[in-house]
């Protein structure tokens, strides 16, 4: 199912590397809270969310990819734990200070684009729009995966 | 006398030639005299190519020969000759660039030659021509003439702009974009240009990804698009989770049974050796394992331990398992 253009490469990875990596951060969640199982559904609902996430972020190559990179630094720094990646480009300052300039635009669409996608504030445009075809086409995989597990355990 | 000769010749080939040159040569002196700076692409004188002044000397040199006295002599009949100080040129070369001229001219004016019956040619005939017909064909050929000088003249702007630009682009061949016609080629415009064209491509892709998106015409409702395309899906991701969460009140998760239950859906021949590849290099063992053991001690419960531990070999023969089963 991976698609390729000749110079943009938005690979994705089959369904089963989502589905394994899902199911193992399930299973960390699990094995994580043991007894004082807050039975609330909301709380388990944002675990589980989190989890998703993050197994996504892990399953389209970790740091190969902008926001899965930023994704995975936020999750790590909600939980206190410091992860750094090596080699991160920044081609960042000039945009900035060019923001800061121009800050009374209207909300562009890229702005809010930039919103969305995890990572895409510092991004050049056009690697905003290579990122965000990688990530939708992850987020598709993510859901596929969820909607198969869903199906899977519900009572017949 | 050189004109009969002239004349003699031209009739056999046909009057109209006859008479194209007859009006040609008053048409030169037109050209030549009154437009002598117009220059390269686009005056006559390119055609009779020679330069201007030797042109005029031809000309001239015919006039102050004894041809007028010939041309009177023939004429005669038809007196208010337009071409009164005829000039006909005597020269070889001339005739026969005048005759290729006359050619070309009479493939346009083809119906001049359609009238004129052209299998019997008399000199009557052919005095009797230009006094008809020559009006006409005069304003034809010198109309002719100009759209002929028109259209080189615009064809020469514009090879000229043409070349302008490729010269322009040949002094930057890093950058590997064409500087197309009427647009600015300097530095900045190009790196914009490219800029541009970088972020256009990468549209294309997301159109091409989010469902009907194709459609649209415009960059901005494409862009909403996209960004509603990226809203559901995490809207949907939400709402998978709270639906997974609600599906298990308490989350036990044994792999057996979800792997089996997902039988029909993901293992559908779809696993490959990277997938394998992938679990052997989680470090497993030394990570899982002590809390399983915990697990084990304090849940009595299910948690059927051999089939929830994912190592390699247990993982490989889960498959088989499910493949078993299913039908």
């Amino acid at each position: 199912m991976a698609s390729s253009d000749k110079t943009i490469n938005t690979d994705v990875p089959e369904k089963d590397v989502f589905a394994i990596h899902f199911l193992q951060s399930l299973s960390n969640l699990t094995t994580q809270n043991p007894f004082n199982s807050p039975d609330t559904t909301n709380y388990r609902a944002r675990k589980i969310k989190k989890a998703a996430y993050v197994s996504m972020a892990k399953a389209a190559g970790g740091s190969s990819r902008l926001w899965s990179r930023a994704l995975l630094g936020r999750a790590a720094k909600e939980n206190n734990k410091i992860v750094r990646f090596a080699r991160r480009k920044r081609k960042v300052t000039w945009k900035i200070s060019s923001k800061r300039r121009s800050d009374q635009r209207a909300p562009e669409a890229t702005d809010r684009l930039r919103n969305l996608v995890p990572g895409g504030g510092t991004m050049e445009t056009s690697k905003l729009m290579e990122e965000t075809a990688h990530y939708i086409k992850c987020l598709s995989m993510q859901v596929k995966v969820m909607q198969c597990l869903v199906d899977g355990l519900s009572p017949k | 006398m050189d004109l009969t000769h002239g004349f003699g010749a031209r009739s056999g080939i046909g009057p109209v030639t006859g008479l194209e040159s007859l009006n040609f040569s008053d048409e030169f002196r037109q050209l030549v005299t009154t437009t002598p700076p117009e220059n390269s692409g686009g005056s006559f004188t390119a055609l009779l190519e020679m330069p201007v002044t030797q042109a005029m000397e031809l000309l001239h040199f015919t006039d102050s020969s004894s041809s007028q006295t010939n041309i009177t002599k023939l004429a005669g009949d038809i007196s208010p000759h337009p071409f009164g100080t005829l000039t006909f040129p005597s020269n070889s070369l001339l005739l026969d660039r005048a005759a290729r001229f006359s050619v070309i001219a009479t493939e346009q004016n083809g119906y001049i030659s359609g009238e004129t019956p052209s299998s019997s040619a008399n000199l009557d005939r052919v005095k009797a021509e230009p006094a008809e017909t020559d009006s006409v064909s005069e304003n034809q050929n010198s109309k002719q003439n100009q759209n002929k000088r028109k259209e080189r003249e615009k064809k020469a702007k514009s090879s000229m702009k043409k070349t302008k630009s490729s010269v322009e682009e040949d002094k930057l061949p890093y950058v590997h974009v064409r500087a197309r016609r009427g647009q600015a080629t300097d530095n900045h415009s190009l790196a914009e240009r490219a800029r541009r064209e970088k972020i256009n491509a990468r549209m294309k892709l997301l159109q091409e990804l989010v469902p009907g998106c194709d459609k649209i015409q415009g960059t901005a409702l494409v862009l909403d698009e996209i960004i509603n395309h990226v809203q559901s899906l995490q809207r949907q991701v939400e709402m998978l989770s709270m639906r997974l969460a609600a599906v298990n009140p308490r989350i036990d998760f044994n792999l057996d049974t979800i792997l089996a239950s997902e039988n029909g859906s993901l293992m559908d021949g779809s696993f490959n050796g990277e997938s394998y590849h992938q679990l052997q290099q989680w470090p497993f063992d030394g990570y899982h394992q002590p809390e399983w053991g915990r697990e084990e001690d304090q849940h009595q419960a299910d948690f059927p331990m051999g089939s929830t531990t994912l190592q390699p070999n247990q993982k490989i023969s889960e498959p088989k398992r499910c493949r078993r089963r299913s039908p």
